[in-house]
């Protein structure tokens, strides 16, 4: 029973990224891409330095590296 | 020298466009889908070309698209699917009673061991990580 519940809860929440792309793609939408969103928070620096850019690829690596390696 | 922060560059260089691109990500791809799990190689293999990405993301020569200002209410919406996500992760992860509640990665590790599925994974990966250099 537990292990449906998360199986349904993962697919529901990849299925609502999904959802939620397409609609951001509609013309006029008001809702940004997730690849506007992503640019967003690279934009963020401190001083000189690129944190949000630096932490999404930090996140990314690691990601690739948990499913990909581990 | 200072490089903009952002560059738009009319025509794009000839290893900046999808014919080009691609193909290497998919060559990059199935390579990265023959190497096992917790194999060295999978470890070097992930750490050179993520290092790869990151270096290159980090360096303001390769031209990216124009980054929004600020965004609109709408972006709210986002965070359903990663709050959703987020919150399963962590309860299955605190709980962690194995294959009873499990975690995302270890419901995708039997996937991932084979070796097209590990591929396309690659390709998935990959790609997107181009996407993020060139935002």
């Amino acid at each position: 029973m537990m292990r449906l519940l998360a199986i349904g809860g993962f697919l529901t929440a990849l299925a609502l990224f999904a959802v939620i792309e397409w609609a951001a793609r509609r013309e006029g939408s008001r809702i940004p891409s997730l690849g506007e969103v992503c640019a967003f928070v690279m934009r963020y620096e401190v001083g000189p330095v690129p944190v949000g850019r630096i932490g999404l690829f930090g996140f990314w690596w690691w990601l690739g590296w948990h499913f990909l390696a581990r | 020298m200072d490089h903009p922060r952002e560059l738009t560059v009319e025509a794009p260089r000839a290893w900046d466009r999808p014919v080009v691109s691609v193909p290497v990500l998919i060559c990059l791809s199935l390579v990265g889908g023959q190497l096992p799990s917790f194999s060295a190689q999978a470890n070097l293999y992930t750490l050179g070309t993520g290092g790869a990405l990151i270096w290159i993301g980090l360096n303001n020569r390769v031209p990216r698209r124009p980054a929004p200002r600020r965004l609109g209410r709408g972006a709210v919406w986002w965070l359903l699917p990663a709050t959703l996500f987020g919150v399963l992760e962590g309860a299955t992860f605190v709980l962690a009673v194995g294959d009873e509640f499990p975690t995302f990665s270890r419901l995708a590790d039997p996937l991932l061991e084979d070796h097209l599925v590990r591929s396309a994974a690659w390709f998935a990966w990959l790609s997107a990580f181009w996407g993020l250099v060139r935002r």
